[in-house]
């Protein structure tokens, strides 16, 4: 693939340059760049059988120890699920995803309750310490919490005793239920309801852990938060489920990391994010999306149906999510804000970058419902190889979105002439005291552009490498620090393949 | 010679103002008379509501005024409609004229030189008459006619734009012309032009406030009373010489003045 | 579907014509536009079956003759009225306009037919299947310095008429075309439209449609540009209960230009849409497409758009900008704008805003003395006057900013 890219970019370069400029060995050995995080941890698991029915429901609840609301709640979900149909209206084209075939509950084996980091078995924290997300004591990373989950039970969550003292409440939803069953309650699927879509109903009927953020009133989270997820079955799904408060004149920053192993088969991941946002509160999402996108020739790769979506309840409350995607055989994905409150704000951030055979389908949507709210996209679409990057977006303002205002810019860059981009916004407007403005254009690297590079002795690859990172820009600074320099070198990682 | 001119009716009087834009309290009492005759500048640093000011004379739909008046020839104009404003004479002259892209200059300025000659009974002029009469006036801004026929302002230098500002200003002989930073952004020569022209306009009756920054326009017309504005008020006022002192001590020196009554 | 078997009673079916059975089985095989489909997704369902609710009018000799509204003709414009006898031959010294055999015509429309997608090409179905051999107008045209070309197709009150043109315009062909569409009260008219660019040629066209309260429209237009072909299209559409304008247009090679700016001006609760479909299937193509809509009352205006540039169509340069005023907060504006793209050397970019008029724009003029009315009237002119003044032929002799700033 990777070759055969060169002989086309050739085509397309000046040929003056560019024949003394790439190496082909060089670009032989970036192609042979492995999926890093592709090894699968040795691990004895429980697993339950494959398929799924209302036993399997009551089983995975019963494991859980939860009490009857959430029962009641996947049941209906599962009900609703199984009137569904799935969705086709994305431009995706992939296999049928048998139900039956899935295994809905996977945990690693380990004593019935752990009470600190020492009793997790050692394989894990490898595990993790490998990812780059080291959770012991000695190790962990400063100035960031982290819930690790692995496969569908959170494994350790660190900082928690600091957290505390400022009345933070982190900790798996599993937790959560156990210790803070009100607040579940109260706002469980409130921002996306169980009937929302055919996955998000899929999720709320099986979901098997994720993570769990309050914020009490007027704090400032004293430190980024963060979860990593980890698949390693190749045969269960995961399904995990976040919830996040932040009560008046909070805020929090949050960090969402992914990997998974190699295998040939696809995986399903169908995660359900819900955020909440009282008055004066503010939530910054990051992601940084790395799981395992499949082979060259498309096979394997995890399916990433996830719903995001955040709800701006109070005044004056801001939601800001910020992903740079490029894992993944297919992504299905758009992070939204619901505007209720008067002066909320929203905004998205996004880089993805597909290669070989992936398909992207990302954007969001921003529903301004309350007065003065406003609305910021900024998309970075990079495509190479025979992959398929979409940006799919609706701004809508409603009937009472009075002086409210959305900008959006969404960017195109295509590497290769088999890649596409495509750009879907959907834009409604029921409120003439608003103003709506969209943006959008394609673009390659620029010969011109490479060529100046080149001829201050920059080499080829870093020349490609630094304009796509400066394509990106706009995105990589909304990231928290640690997360902007993971997403360059993750973008870099991920290019020397395709101009490679 | 004050004494004099005092003795007839003022122009416009500005009686404790306050206003606010989205709630944020902008200007906080603020009073002024202009008599006949009378030029005042008024003078201070970026933000301290000396545009907002003249905006809210001109009837800005986004402020609200939330105490006080503003009378025109003894009549209170707080509720009138800006082009109500415009046509019974009194004219803007804005910091930042805005393009209007596709609306010619030259339909422009004849609907609104007509409006205000509708108000004063007087005759409206068909498009032959005008030309005439505008190309008399293009006399006084030193522009060429071609201006005539773009759009508004349209790609047009910051020089052309307050030119043109100053040959509406020539058209439509307003009672009192607020002129905010008309010196702004302009060379040494488009400034004598500017100043010139408002000169030739200014007389006996007419009233005449200049908003700026600096002392380069106030040499080339000399005003009667400088007051000094900060946040929202005035806090200073004294004769020509008090934008002299201004220049050399800078704005630090009126940090230290309680508001005068 | 029952609305479509309401027509075929209607229609007598004794003496359908082959193009006419294909028509009515794809119809039938297809679903009627639903909101599943992203072509018909807004559409509004019970305006579109208004639109189907009125008889099929093939006779056009039971109607008194058409009055064309003013402008009076002149002897420099060639005028034709599509269901009127069009018995055109025009040899001249510079050019030729011919009518099409009735064996050429069956050609083309089969040929165009087997390009047709059944979602996305309804409307010709329906148009196909209702128009009878009357109502179709087939022209090829030839040379230079032809006059300028009218083309009238009205609909008559209660009734539902269907109108179809074909034009071929021959290799470095120029001419300047405006097409008229017409509605009476309580009517509807199918009009669809069909263009064959031939190499070098180049066509100013313009599409005037406009009704009356209670007139409906559905106004198919496909364009094939070959190459070095330059295609430039101006249209107004007003005055509809309801009505969808689509274009369709390929460069069949690539290497040609086209230009679009559309305007539609929606009020009551009138709804009106464009839907607008660029194919690029070979290099160096050029689009500029600005399309306008105002929305007043509580109307609904649309606008989606794709732009697609496959792999071939390497150095294309495509530019599409949706531009919207929304005068009511009981109005609702809907646009679309979409690239497709594939090929990596090209130029693409698209836009869209949704505002009101500009309030500091109308403040400075205000300050001026000009009333608010005036204000917005002077700004609505200088918004309709880009499009306006792309429409060709009717610039000088229809007034039409007058028509739309002045009526209510």
């Amino acid at each position: 693939m990777g070759v055969s890219f060169v002989k086309v970019y050739k085509a397309n370069c000046n040929k003056l340059f560019l024949d003394n400029m790439v190496n082909e060995n060089l670009v032989k050995d970036v192609v042979k760049e492995p999926y890093k995080y592709g090894f699968v941890t040795d691990i004895e698991t429980e697993k339950i059988e494959k398929g799924l029915n209302e036993d399997i429901i009551k089983l995975i609840s019963q494991k859980k120890e939860e009490p009857r609301f959430l029962l009641d709640f996947r049941l209906k979900a599962f009900k609703r699920w199984q009137k569904m149909k799935e969705p086709d209206w994305a431009a995706l084209g992939y296999k049928k995803i048998d139900y039956q075939d899935i295994i809905y509950y996977s945990a690693p084996k380990q004593k019935e309750k752990i009470s600190s980091l020492d009793e997790v078995d050692p394989k894990l924290l490898e595990t993790f310490d490998k990812l780059g997300i080291p959770l012991t004591e000695q190790k962990k990373l400063t100035n960031v919490a982290v819930d690790a989950v692995f496969d569908s039970v959170s494994i350790a969550t660190t900082f928690r005793e600091e957290l505390a003292e400022h009345g933070v409440i982190f900790c798996s939803i599993s937790e959560a239920v156990k210790n803070h069953a009100d607040l579940i309650e109260k706002y469980l699927g409130t921002v996306v309801p169980a009937s929302d879509n055919y996955f998000a109903a899929l999720n709320s009927a099986v979901f098997s852990d994720g993570s769990f953020v309050y914020i009490p009133k007027g704090v400032t989270c004293p430190m980024d938060l963060s979860s990593y997820f980890r698949i390693n079955s190749g045969d269960s799904g995961q399904f995990e489920r976040t919830l996040i408060i932040a009560e008046e004149s909070s805020s929090v920053s949050y960090l969402e990391g992914c990997t998974a192993p190699m295998f040939d088969t696809n995986t399903l991941h169908a995660a359900v994010v819900e955020l909440i946002a009282l008055d004066d509160a503010s939530i910054k999402y990051s992601t940084v999306q790395n799981w395992y996108a499949g082979n060259e020739e498309g096979i394997g790769g995890i399916f990433n149906f996830v719903t995001k979506r955040g709800k701006c309840l109070g005044k004056r409350s801001k939601i800001s999510w910020s992903q740079v995607e490029t894992g993944s055989a297919i992504t299905w994905k758009y992070p939204s804000c619901l505007l209720l409150g008067e002066e909320s704000v929203g905004e998205f951030y996004s880089v993805a970058l597909t290669n070989n055979l992936q398909q992207a389908d990302t954007g969001t949507k921003m529903i301004h419902i309350g007065p003065k709210t406003k609305s910021t996209i900024v998309s970075k679409g990079i495509s190479a190889g025979n992959s398929k990057n979409s940006y799919r977006g609706l701004v809508k303002m409603g009937t009472k979105a009075t002086g409210s205002r959305n900008y959006s810019q969404c960017d195109s860059m295509l590497i290769g002439d088999q890649a596409s981009a495509n750009t879907f916004p959907y834009i409604k407007s029921q409120q003439p005291d608003s103003e709506i403005e969209h943006e959008a254009s394609t673009c390659r690297i620029s010969e011109d552009q490479l060529f100046y590079l080149q001829s201050r002795g920059i080499e080829f690859e870093e020349a490609v490498s630094m304009m796509v990172s400066g394509f990106c820009r706009d995105v990589f600074n909304q990231l928290p620090m640690e997360f902007a320099a993971e997403a360059d070198k993750l973008l870099a990682l991920k290019l020397e393949g395709s101009v490679g | 010679m004050q004494s004099k001119m005092k003795e007839s009716d003022p122009i416009l009087e500005v009686k404790n103002l306050s206003a606010s834009t989205d709630n944020l309290p902008i200007l906080k009492g603020v009073s002024l008379t202009v008599y006949p005759g009378e030029i005042h500048a008024i003078m201070g640093r970026n933000g301290c509501g000396k545009s907002t000011l003249s905006k809210i004379i001109a009837g800005h739909p986004s402020y609200n005024i939330t105490n006080g008046d503003i009378k025109f020839l003894g009549k209170n104009i707080n509720s009138l409609e800006p082009e109500e404003r415009s046509q019974s004479g009194i004219f803007l002259g804005f910091q930042y004229p805005i393009e209007i892209p596709g609306v010619s200059n030259l339909e422009f300025l004849r609907v609104s030189t007509n409006a205000r000659r509708k108000f004063l009974n007087k005759e409206e002029l068909d498009t032959f008459d005008f030309e005439e009469l505008v190309k008399e006036k293009l006399e006084i801004v030193k522009m060429d006619q071609a201006f005539l026929s773009r759009s508004v302002n349209q790609g047009f230098s910051g020089g052309e734009k307050k030119r043109n500002e100053i040959l509406q200003m020539a058209l439509l002989e307003p009672k009192i012309a607020i002129l905010d930073e008309t010196d702004s952004g302009l060379d040494i020569d488009a400034l004598r032009i500017v100043a010139s022209g408002i000169k030739r306009i200014s007389n006996a009756q007419t009233g005449i406030i200049l908003i700026t920054h600096y002392q380069r326009l106030l040499d080339e017309i000399k005003p009667n009373y400088v007051h000094v504005m900060s946040d929202g008020q005035i806090i200073k006022t004294g004769e020509s010489d008090l934008a002299l002192e201004l220049e050399k001590k800078g704005y630090e020196w009126t940090d230290n003045f309680i508001k005068e009554t | 579907m029952e609305i479509i078997e309401k027509i075929k009673t209607n229609k007598s079916i004794d003496n359908q014509t082959e193009i006419q059975k294909i028509c009515l089985d794809k119809l039938q095989s297809s679903p009627l536009p639903n909101p599943r489909s992203e072509q018909w997704r807004l559409s509004n369902k019970s305006k579109l079956s208004n639109f189907l609710e009125y008889s099929v009018n093939e006779n056009n000799e039971n109607n008194s003759k058409f009055e064309i509204p003013y402008p009076k003709n002149t002897q420099s414009t060639i005028r034709l009225i599509i269901g009127e006898n069009c018995q055109i031959k025009l040899i001249e010294k510079n050019y030729s306009i011919q009518k099409l055999s009735e064996g050429e015509l069956q050609k083309y429309i089969k040929e165009q037919m087997s390009f047709f997608n059944q979602n996305e090409n309804w409307s010709d179905l329906l148009n196909l299947f209702l128009s009878c051999k009357n109502n179709i107008l087939g022209l090829k045209i030839n040379g230079s310095k032809i006059p300028p070309i009218e083309i009238f197709s009205h609909a008559s009150s209660n009734s539902l008429n269907a109108k179809t043109l074909i034009i071929f315009l021959e290799k470095n062909c120029n001419v300047e075309l405006l097409q008229v569409n017409l509605g009476e009260d309580n009517s509807s008219l199918s009009q669809s439209t069909f263009f064959c660019l031939e190499e070098n040629s180049s066509l100013n066209h313009g599409v005037v449609s406009y009704g009356v309260n209670k007139s409906n429209l559905l106004n198919s237009l496909n364009v094939i540009q070959q190459k070095n072909s330059e295609y430039n299209l101006g249209s107004l559409h007003f005055k509809f209960n309801y009505a969808r304008f689509e274009i369709r247009i390929k460069q069949s090679e690539g290497n040609a230009k086209t230009n679009i700016k559309g305007m539609q001006i929606t009020k009551k609760d009138e709804q009106i849409s464009t839907y607008t479909k660029i194919d690029f299937d070979g290099p160096n193509g050029f689009l500029d497409q600005i399309n306008k809509s105002l929305a007043d009352d509580k109307s609904h205006a649309i606008f989606e758009g794709s732009i697609i540039v496959p792999k071939i169509a390497q150095k294309t340069d495509a530019s599409q900008l949706s531009r919207n005023l929304l005068l009511s907060n009981r109005a609702q504006i809907d646009t679309k704008p979409q690239l497709e793209i594939i090929a990596d050397d090209v130029k693409c970019k698209h836009g869209a805003t949704i505002s009101q008029l500009n309030e500091e724009e109308l403040f400075y003029m205000r300050t001026r003395g000009i009333t608010l009315t005036e204000a917005s009237k002077l700004q609505l002119s200088s918004y309709f006057q880009e499009i306006i003044s792309f429409i060709p032929v009717s610039k000088d002799r229809w007034d039409l900013l007058d028509k739309i700033l002045n009526e209510n």
